[in-house]
């Protein structure tokens, strides 16, 4: 692997293995950052306010402790690690804290997050479940609310043409996360699903600006690449919610396949919608988190009462990237405690199965220590499919 | 188990009340009529409790099947886990809401066979019509479970109704947000009569309705003046009486026989009052039940409490009303949006109490309003691990109420890490089990822990009095 | 000269060693013991010894279970799914569903001509799997090996309510305490157990045969006590332990096979038995 030798991507390890280092710089110099759960919150208006958004992240190295003290252990694992980390000072670089409503595990204990911190601003997000003219309309004006809340805390006005502005800059990272993908789409692909899923996470944890120049800088390093730094073998792509750490891709790379693709948070799910432009800002973004993000939270019932023509306004995007990244098989890793994904398992096992795709379950807490005991599984399953 | 007292439980569990004794029938008799009602070719509907649907569907004659319930018998009767088997069985993970793990296990099976699976509890949940999935804030199964059955039921369509409440935020008042919320939640109902409308083929009759919503908002007013009346020492009913006569709150709402099973209870309490029955003859401890769903296989829990001369005179679990006329709504003749003003009344209800308290917070806040009015000596909470809906959070609420409630002098025996005993004046009991899984309830386990409380309780009364 | 392939299974109490040419000529059991390889190596030295085999002779040698993954003189791992589904399909033709009971997991496979097309395993959770009875027999006192036969005469098994091992123990103390008679628990106790795992079992799409396999499968009271959860007749191999090991002796045959057919070069680990370092 030629890994080793190139600078950008050491500078996205260091990035990855301090994460938050460089907002933690920023902060240094003055900078205001507002930390954040989850991808239905709008980056777009944080970065409006000429604040620098920050993605929370967990750890799966570090055990749970402190959080357990004061978020029941009922929640997801990710949400508990993020809690843990934030209350052990990880983060601690952070001015505020905004959450949506994604799901039970993030917005149930919003007060327990909002007083355990203490920081000077908090926000709480409620993103409907419905995708239809009023809950757009609704969702808009929550937005708007946001958007006021946050000015008012920024002492600044955030006007339409920041929006703007901040919505191009986005647009032009999803450009450049896209041009990313394109490159897993060859056989052997030209990066490696490790690689790609620490380029996405970093990507997380910097200004926009920042962020694109070093996909520009990543993408002008990887199409030099004359030779893929990984070899032949079957093509997974991963299906689930919030991973945010490499340690489950690096397992199936190690049990010999290449993670091409993904229909994850920190993956297609975020990176690929873009936000239309030349309309009214807000409606755009409005538009952009409800419905452009594909999360089993939010309901989608295109047809009515035909559940066959729903699987496709559901799970038809994960079809479509299996196709277009002609995958072998996908794995479907989803957390104890997901509502969300976990009502949707066996839907999407019969959806990909009718795709002639296949596809293996996995249920995981959030820990590296215990995941190697799911490499019997992974292998196996490279075993049947090959 | 003790033999005997397994026989104990095959009987009727012993309640303080004519009232919740009466639940029993009442709710096997909700639960068969809805199989007889859709052999007569009545429209049946699978609905949530606490989905401000309520009178609508009763307004349009559509017989609500209450999910949740049906799940809540299987468990009482202890006899979920097949249901919740099944459902594991189509992967399924056992760690989500065990109510919808076993609704769908149930539908599942009564799919594939075509008829009742065998045996099933109080004759089966019937086959619905469509099924009402409630998109709100509230609960992430509430939008999934019924997503979820549809696949064994591909015929059946859903209307999912979205119903948001504001969260408690130090910078934006409830004022500021609601013209927007209730312009949503109006909508969303709209869209509820007339999804209702095309599938029953009926319009709807607005002046029903508006007597149904009038009817419930007494109902509602009624509920919190009889509960009120537990403050009364001794108190005459308990929370594990509550666990039953809340059905007609959850089940029931907007219909006579609720009104009427409230103004009985009313009169009942009253007499109780009057002759000075409490729920045990000698009430030595207050507690508050504040917060979690109980576990409906082990309720005899609660007399376990009454055994030690411990009473629950009020809870926060399934107390899911407040006086109407407290909620702030404005006059509006329209029942539609008279239900929206009462669900977001009913939600940001305390938020204005906690802005006056530094540090406070709605739940927190309830909490500490029960604490002084139902004289409280100890809080209990019940941390049921599938559903994060009401379990969330609670540990949270204790630690901010020890913070900025009083009565707090926290003595803690024992220090660097070690655990130490912590002697409080308000001592707190969390019980961790399940709602209906008893593979995960031990009753060694649950009644050590309460004897531990209640010597704690002891202790706590020694010191006091010692003090004096 | 004829070839002889060897399959080492070592799992994670026991290590299974079998030698085979057309047929299996040598077969051992032996326990892996806290420090796994040496010991595998002892299994493999004693397979070596009984067959009357010098190491060399061995032609391809597959390395498969919860230890493969640290063997060093085998020429290739695979997962124990894969050497279940060839070994019994080879001792059942028509074989369609595998049940492997061991002592750490549990797992459940379907399969096609040999070949495993779905699998569902259980390792996190000690209730369903041989772990659970260890437990439960100790704190009855009495041996695992007892459990089946004894079970077999309960005529009303007891029913146990706790999943979790460390209720169920409880449970189970407090219930003997209470005079419920020995061999009803043990019945209660297989049929929890078996429930777990036809539970899980029942995400796949289970289809005649099955065959069960592993230490459960020695134990005829929770295979009853499985075929009635299941709803299938099941078989049980003479040997149950050594269906994987069988498994991945034959998948290095079809490797060696495939291999000269195709003129490819085969690629092979040094045979060397003396002693491993631990690392
Ligand atoms: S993994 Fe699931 S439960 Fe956890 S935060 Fe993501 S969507 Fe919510
Ligand atoms: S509130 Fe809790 S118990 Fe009720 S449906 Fe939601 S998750 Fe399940």
């Amino acid at each position: 692997m030629n890994e080793q030798n190139s600078t950008v991507m050491s500078k996205v390890e260091r990035y990855y293995k301090d994460y938050g280092i460089r907002a933690r710089e920023l902060k240094k110099e003055g900078k205001t950052v507002i930390s954040y759960l989850c991808s239905l919150v709008p980056m777009e208006i944080i970065t409006a306010a000429g604040l620098v958004p920050f993605r929370i992240r967990g750890n799966v190295n570090e055990p749970i402790t402190k959080g357990d003290t004061n978020l029941e252990t009922i929640a997801c694992p990710f949400i508990r690690s993020c809690f843990d980390l934030s209350v052990k000072g990880w983060y601690d670089f952070c001015d505020g804290i905004v959450i949506p409503h994604g799901c039970d595990s993030m917005t149930r204990p919003y007060s327990t997050w909002r007083y355990t911190l203490g920081l000077p601003y908090s926000h709480f997000i409620n993103v409907p479940h419905t995708v239809s003219g009023p809950s757009m309309e609704f969702f808009t004006e929550e937005l708007n609310t946001f958007r006021k809340s946050l000015g008012r805390f920024a002492q600044k006005e955030i006007a339409d043409s920041d929006l703007i502005e901040a919505i191009d800059l986005y647009n032009e990272n999803r450009d450049k996360a896209k041009a990313l993908y394109d490159l897993r789409k060859s056989d052997p692909p030209l990066i490696s699903g490790t690689e790609m899923s620490k380029i996405l996470t970093v990507g997380m944890s910097l200004p926009v600006t920042e962020a694109n120049e070093l996909f520009a800088e990543v993408l002008e390093e990887l199409t030099q690449r004359k030779e893929a730094p990984v070899h032949k073998a079957p093509r997974i792509m991963v299906d689930g919610a919030c991973i945010d750490n490499i340690d489950f891709v690096k397992l199936i790379e190690d049990s010999g396949a290449n993670v091409v693709v993904d229909s994850l948070c920190i993956g297609t799910r975020d990176y690929l919608p873009h936000t239309d432009v030349g309309g009214d800002p807000l409606d755009a973004l409005a538009h952009r988190y409800l419905d452009k993000i594909n999360c089993p939270r939010t309901y989608r019932e295109k047809a009515e009462g035909a559940y066959e023509k729903d699987l496709t306004a559901r799970f038809g995007d994960i079809g479509s990237l299996g196709k277009e990244f002609k995958v072998d098989g996908v794995i479907l890793y989803v957390y104890k405690y997901c509502d969300p994904f976990g009502f949707e398992v066996p839907a999407r096992k019969a959806y990909l199965d009718s795709l002639n795709i296949p596809v293996l379950y996995l249920e995981d807490e959030y820990s590296a220590g215990i995941i190697g005991r799911l490499r019997t599984r992974i292998q196996a399953f490279l075993e049947m499919i090959e | 188990m003790a033999e005997e007292e397994k026989k104990q439980e095959r009987k009727k569990r012993r309640t303080a009340t004519e009232a919740a004794s009466s639940i029993g029938a009442m709710v096997k008799a909700a639960i068969g009529g809805t199989v007889k009602a859709k052999e007569e070719g009545k429209k049946l509907a699978y609905s949530f409790i606490v989905c401000s649907y309520d009178e609508i569907i009763r307004a349009m004659d559509v017989v609500p099947v209450w999910t949740e319930n049906y799940a809540g018998v299987c468990g009482a009767k202890r006899d979920a886990e097949r249901f919740l088997e099944r459902a594991e069985s189509q992967s399924f993970s056992r760690s989500l809401c065990t109510y919808a793990l076993c609704g769908l296990g149930f539908d599942q099976w009564r799919e594939e066979l075509g008829e009742m699976p065998p045996d099933a509890p109080w004759g089966g949940q019937a086959r619905p019509d469509f099924m009402l999935s409630s998109g709100q804030i509230l609960c992430d199964p509430r939008n999934k479970w019924y997503q979820a059955a549809q696949q064994y039921m591909p015929d059946v369509p859903i209307y999912d109704v979205g119903l948001p409440y504001p969260l408690y935020e130090d910078d934006i008042e409830v004022a500021d947000v609601q013209d927007y919320y209730i312009k949503y939640i109006v909508a969303e109902l709209r869209g509820l009569v007339k999804f209702l409308e095309e599938q029953t083929g009926k319009k709807m009759d607005y002046d029903r309705l508006s007597e149904l919503v009038d009817l419930g908002e007494r109902t509602w007013n009624l509920i919190w003046e009889t509960y009120e009346l537990r403050r009364a020492v001794p108190t005459p009913m308990g929370t594990g009486d509550a666990m039953n006569t809340m059905v007609p709150m959850v089940f029931m709402m907007g219909t006579q026989e609720a009104y009427d099973f409230y103004l009985d209870l009313n009169k009942e309490l009253k007499d109780k009052i009057a002759r000075k029955e409490g729920v045990v003859e000698d009430e030595k401890y207050r507690l508050l039940w504040g917060g979690g769903l109980p576990s409906w296989f082990a309720l005899t829990d609660f007399n376990y409490f009454n055994s030690k001369g411990a009473v629950f005179p009020v809870e926060t679990t399934y107390r899911m009303i407040e006086p109407i006329y407290r909620l702030n709504m404005p006059d509006t003749n329209d029942p539609i949006e008279r239900l929206a003003w009462r669900w977001l009344g009913y939600w940001t209800y305390w938020y204005d109490k906690a802005k006056k308290r530094p540090g406070s917070e709605p739940d927190v806040e309830r909490l500490i309003q029960y604490i002084e009015d139902y004289q409280i000596d100890g809080v209990v909470m019940h941390e049921a691990f599938s559903c994060r809906t009401w379990h969330l959070g609670l540990i949270w609420q204790l630690n901010q109420l020890r913070k900025i409630y009083k009565p707090i002098p926290v003595l803690i025996l024992g220090q660097d890490g070690k655990k130490g005993e912590e002697k409080r004046e308000l001592p707190s009991l969390i019980l961790e089990s399940d709602i209906i899984d008893i593979s995960t309830y031990s009753e060694v386990d649950t009644r050590n822990r309460i004897d531990a409380f209640i010597e704690t309780l002891e202790q706590v009364r020694k010191n006091k009095a010692d003090r004096r | 000269m004829s070839d002889y392939f060897a399959g080492i299974d070592i799992g994670s109490t026991m290590t299974k060693v079998v030698i085979m040419n057309d047929g299996i000529i040598s077969s051992i059991i032996g326990p892996t013991g806290p420090e796994q390889r040496r010991l595998a190596n002892r299994v493999m030295e004693n397979a070596l010894n009984q067959a009357g085999l010098p190491f060399d002779a061995i032609t391809y040698l597959v390395a498969t279970g919860y230890g493969r993954i640290n063997v060093p003189f085998a020429d290739k791992q695979v997962t124990e799914i894969s050497c279940h589904a060839k070994g019994v399909a080879h001792l059942f033709p028509e074989c369609k569903t595998i049940i492997d009971i061991g002592g750490q997991d549990s797992k459940g496979i379907t399969i096609d001509h040999g070949r495993p097309t779905d699998f569902v395993m259980n390792d996190k959770c000690a209730a369903g799997t041989g772990r659970f009875l260890e437990v439960i027999a100790e704190a009855l006192e009495i041996t695992i090996e007892a459990c089946g036969g004894m079970a077999l005469k309960s005529k009303e098994p007891a029913q146990i309510s706790n999943i979790c091992t460390v209720f169920a123990e409880q449970e189970v103390v407090a219930r003997l305490a209470e005079g419920v008679p020995l061999n009803d628990l043990v019945a209660g106790i297989l049929e929890s157990l078996a429930s777990r795992i036809s539970r899980m079992v029942k995400r796949l799409k289970v289809a005649n045969e099955v065959v069960i396999t592993g230490g459960g499968a020695k134990n005829a009271g929770l295979v009853k006590a499985l075929s009635d959860k299941l709803g299938y007749a099941t078989l049980v191999p003479p040997e149950p332990l050594i269906t994987g090991a069988v498994g991945a002796a034959l998948l290095g045959k079809d490797i060696v096979q495939k291999a000269t057919k195709n003129s490819l070069p085969l690629e092979r680990k040094k045979r060397s038995l003396e002693e491993i370092e631990i690392l």
